[in-house]
Parts: structure tokens; sequence; C-alpha cells
């Protein structure tokens, strides 16, 4: 080589050998490293030193080595149940797949397992025949996208500092006013429909316990922050479709009446079971106000 | 410069905050002189690591400490980026705001190493006028610390002590010296350590970092992942005597023990600043595995990525 490499050169065929999958000699031939720089083994020292006891190739592994090591301990950190589910063998070829297709654009390693859930979905093998039950992949599509929310709500917006509506306030108003009020959620709250219990499976890994994996079975969950700790609360399917209306911004009337012909099936007093869902929903932290919709008739204001 | 440390405070004897220690310092509040963030594991945080941060902050200075800034990278600058740093530094009132002299990704990309930079003057100019606009940003001084590095490159033109002597010269930074990076450096590319201890410009160096490594026998791997060795003691005693005395750290970010140990391990820095011993001759030689670890880590990672777990119910 005659010349310097100038700096976005070096700094491209580097990154092209250093994140190689199949390691730092695949990556000194890979198209992106040559289409950079075109060096070869035998001409390496033309651009990376040797030292006295190690060969320009053996040094630049050491940032290979690390590269996918580095990212899969983090992913490792965020999905400790996905990883117990298909242990570390396979937990690897999911974690370099990914980082291969969504390789980290972000300041902050917050960000790097953002995708990992639909990276899963996406990649799946095929359901086994016609069968359209939930299997394996659905498993650990759910485990991954559960466990995504956690961080998400760990670290996300929270309501410690906000006062939560209590159930007095909620029940202070006239039951001719409460079809027309909107309530307002708490920041923090998430709610995830799943094929497969995974709350529990997760749990048990976090605990250091171990669990078999749960079979298929339709699960609602209800999560949010409370003191800084993400909490998680299984809901029927009515519950769920309320609450879910409710986040949407419904009002109270619209969003019950709603769910009153799935009830019909699953609830036995709905009328009953919505005062008990309420005292525990606000005992719980759910909601941080409740205000009357803006009125049909003037809601021409801006 | 006239003024020691860029004129800032001796802070003393620090340690890096990790969320494993978190409930051991609310509860017991230990009488470490000072703490260094991860600022990445802050800037964006509305839970718990930047709630117990703000306790923290109320009680102990703070350094924050950066890994994605990416100073030397040919991308352009992430505004988005020093924006949330800038509110971060005001918002926990830090001492100083520090990264590393190197680039991270290239093309957008992050592979959240400390890659090396030519030690050329094209770089010197780059890396100085992208100081220069951080530090605008900031309204204060950025502090760049020297990283462990695994290669150097054939087009360098100078050793690094004089490259960060030459930006500190043109920029007014300040220096982060990282002990246990010079000594893994220096055994890597075959560099005489004390040589570059007395080269740097003293009363630039605002923070010193101490951590431990692991020898791989042709090599040494900035691991953080356990106590520091006697040859990076004897450097830090020989550039106590250059300084007025600087604010130093500890980092442990891998198989991290309960806090009172980590902290123990900083304060050996008094044996080599109060006593002031004869330091030992660094030597190379002689030293095999870094701290007489007995089981090898796992992987052996350099600078491991510090990460804040969900905690659930
Ligand atoms: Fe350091």
């Amino acid at each position: 080589m005659a010349d310097s490499p100038n700096m976005k050169t070096l700094q491209s065929w580097m990154h092209a050998v250093i994140s190689h999958p199949d390691g730092v000699a695949a990556g000194l031939g890979s198209d992106s490293a040559q289409s950079s720089l075109s060096v070869d083994s035998n001409q390496l020292e033309s651009v990376v030193c040797r030292s006295q006891a190690c060969t320009s190739l053996e040094r630049l592994a050491v940032y290979n080595n690390a590269y996918f090591a580095r990212l899969m301990d983090c992913l490792e950190v965020e999905f400790p149940a996905l990883r117990q589910a298909v242990g570390e063998e396979a937990f690897g070829a999911f974690a370099i797949g990914y980082l291969q297709s969504y390789p980290s654009q972000s300041y902050t390693l917050n960000d790097l397992g953002r995708r990992f859930p639909d990276y899963l979905a996406k990649t799946r093998p095929p359901r086994d025949g016609d069968s359209s039950l939930p299997d394996w992949a659905d498993f650990l599509t759910d485990l991954t996208r559960l466990e995504r929310l956690y961080s998400e709500v760990f670290d996300g917006p929270g309501e410690e500092r906000i006062p939560k509506l209590s159930h007095a306030e909620l029940s202070a108003i006239s039951p001719e006013a409460w079809p027309d009020h909107v309530l307002e959620t708490a920041p923090s709250l998430r709610l995830i429909e799943l094929q497969f219990p995974v709350h529990e499976y997760i749990s048990a890994v976090r605990k250091g316990e171990s669990l078999a994996p749960p079979g298929a079975s339709s699960t609602w969950l209800v999560v949010n922050r409370r003191e800084y700790v993400v909490r998680r609360r299984t809901v029927g399917r009515v519950q769920f479709e309320l609450l879910r209306r409710l986040v949407d911004g419904e009002m109270l009337g619209d969003a019950i009446m709603a769910v009153v012909p799935l009830a019909e099936s699953e609830v036995e007093d709905l009328a009953q079971e919505l005062e008990r869902w309420f005292a525990v929903w606000t005992r719980e932290g759910f909601f941080i106000g409740i205000r009357p919709a803006p009125s049909k008739s003037f809601s021409s204001e801006a | 410069m006239s003024s020691p440390r860029l004129g800032h405070p001796h802070l003393g004897l620090g340690v890096g905050l990790r969320s494993r220690h978190y409930a051991h310092i609310l509860r017991e509040e230990p009488a470490v002189d000072w703490f260094e963030i991860i600022s990445e594991n802050y800037m964006d945080s509305q839970g718990r690591p930047r709630y117990v941060l703000d306790q923290i902050a109320e009680r102990y200075p703070i350094v924050m400490h950066g890994v994605s800034l990416s100073i030397g990278s040919a991308d352009s600058l992430n505004w988005d980026y020093l924006d949330r740093l800038k509110k971060l530094a005001v918002g926990v009132n830090a001492r100083w705001v520090s990264d590393h002299l190197c680039w991270t990704g290239i093309a957008g990309k992050n592979t959240h190493d400390l890659l090396p930079v030519p030690l050329t003057e094209e770089t010197l100019s780059h890396v100085a006028d992208r100081v220069r606009i951080v530090q605008d940003i900031l309204e204060r001084p950025l502090v760049l610390e020297n990283p462990s590095s695994y290669v150097t490159f054939a087009c360098s033109t100078m050793p690094e002590w004089e490259f960060l002597s030459r930006l500190c010269e043109q920029t007014d930074c300040g220096l982060l010296l990282d002990v246990n990076n010079v000594y893994v450096s220096a055994y890597n590319h075959d560099f005489d350590p004390e040589e570059y201890i007395d080269s740097v410009p003293h009363d630039r160096i605002v923070q010193v970092h101490l951590a431990g490594h692991t020898n791989m026998g042709t090599h040494c791997i900035d691991t953080h992942d356990g106590r520091v060795i006697d040859p990076v003691w004897a450097l830090y005693q020989r550039l106590h005597q250059h300084t007025s005395g600087v604010s130093t750290l500890l980092e442990w970010d891998a198989n991290i023990p309960e806090f009172p140990i980590v902290h123990a391990e900083v304060l050996k820095a008094k044996q080599y600043t109060e006593a002031l011993p004869t330091a030992s001759k660094t030597s190379f030689a002689g030293e095999s595995d870094a701290s007489g670890r007995e089981e090898a880590a796992q992987t052996v990672l350099p600078h491991p990525a510090v990460m804040v777990a969900a905690e659930v119910e």
C-alpha cells in the first residue's frame, strides 16, 4: 500500500474486520472490508503493526472476539429467561443473527434488545403441518416480548412522583356522570397479550429456580412499576379488553358497553365485578386522574 | 496552563457506581470520597437508576464518564446525545465530564467498544476540532481518557502521550489518565510505560483511573475484573510524584465483589501517595496471571459493558 488510508476508510475497514461473525480472517477477506481496503493477511502489517509477541491478525482478533461476546453479554442481562429456555448455544446463535440483522445504532445499550422480539418472530421456523396451535417458537417470542417490556417499564416513564387516583376519588363521582368520564392511566402501565404464561417462567429464572417451560395458555398481563420495581398482574380477557379501551382514552361508559358482549359468556355479574376490578386497579395505581370527557355538543373548542 | 487539574478539585479516592451496589450505598452511606457514573446508563433513565443517582448525588460528588461520544469517529457528532449529556451533567451537578480518545463505530453503527485511533496529524486535527465543538456545547472542558488498546497502526506518526499532549495544548481539554491502560497498552505495544507516565502533561490530569486486567501471556486485556496489580500501583506512585495529587477512581466491571472490597481496593492508593515508599521499577517480567486469580474469566472481555438489569417483583 502506497498511501496511508484516510480515517473513514480505515474505520470502515476495521469495523468490517472486527464485526465479522466468522472471525477476523473471514472479516479481512469479506467484501465489505475489501471494498474499503484491499489488503490480505500478508499485507496486513502495512495497516496494523505486529507486536513482539503477536501478529497483526492476532491483535485484531482481540477486537473481533470481543465484539459479539460483549453484546451477547448485554442481551443475556436483558433476556435471562430466553437464555435459560434455549441454552447457551442456541441463545448465542439467536444473538449473533440478531446483531447482524440489527447492529446497534444507538449510543445506549438500553436500545440493544429493542427489536429482538420482532427478529425472533420474523425468523421463526415454519409451523408443523397445518397446525395453528402455539408452538415452541411462539413461546420463545412471548418470553422475549415480555422480557423486553420489563426493561422498558423499568427505565421508562413512571408515576412514582405523581399522585395516584384513589378508589375514594373514583367513587365520589356520581353514577350518572361516571359514563362520560375518561380515566388517565399511569405512564408505566402496559398491557400485553401472550399465548403462554411466560411471566411465571421469567420470574422463576430471575429467582434462580428451575421451572419447566409452561404449556400454551392464553395470558393477559398488566405490567406497571411501583417504587421503581416492575410488577405484573394477570387479568381475565374482559378486564384486559376494558383496560385496553381505557388506556386508549375511551369514555368509561363506552368502554364498559363495548365489553358487555364478551362479559356475557365469561363474567357472572358484570356490575359487581366492575366494582371489584376498579377497587383493585386503583389500589395497584393504574390510574392517575379522571376527568369529564369533552362535551360532544361543545367540542368545537380547540 | 498554570493551575493543576484544569482548576478542578482533588476529590480524593472514588469508586465507579454500579447497580449491584445501589442498595448498599443507600443503606450504609459508605465513606467514599466520590462516585463516577457511566453517563449512558443514566442520561435517558426515568426509573430506578436515575432515582438512585439523584439520591447519591445529594450526598457525594459525581463525575460523569461516557463511553459513546466517539470523539475519534469519522461519523458526525450526535447532537441529540450531546444535548442529553449536558442535561445530565447539569442535573447531577457533575464535577466534570469525561470520555475516551477512541471511536466506537462508523456509518451509524455502534460497536460499544473503545477502538483506537491512528495517531496521525489528520486524526489530531479531526479530534481537536470535535473536542472544541463538544466543549462549546457542554460549556465546560472535556476530559479524555487514554484507552487500553490491542492494535497500533502503521500510519501512526507519534506516541500516544504526544498525541494527548498536543490535543490538550490545542483544545484546553483535560486528561483522565488510566494508569492500568498505560500498563496494558505498553505491554501490548512494547513501549515503556514509565516514559509515558513521565511524558504526559501532568498539569492537565484531572483524574486517574485504576483497574485490574488479565494477562494472557502474549498480551494483556483490560477486563476490569479484579485487583490492581503491583506494577500498576508503581506507575500510579510514579505519576503521583509528578502531580500535586489527583482524584483517583477504581473501575470494577466484571465479577464485581461486595462494595467494601471494591472500596478497600481504591483506598490502597493511600499507601502510595501518603508514605511515598520507594516505587519499585515497573517491569513486565514475572507477571503471569494479573492478580493471581484462580479461575480464568469465562470470557476474557476487554472493557466489559456496564448495564443495569431490570428489577421485577
Ligand atoms: Fe478507564
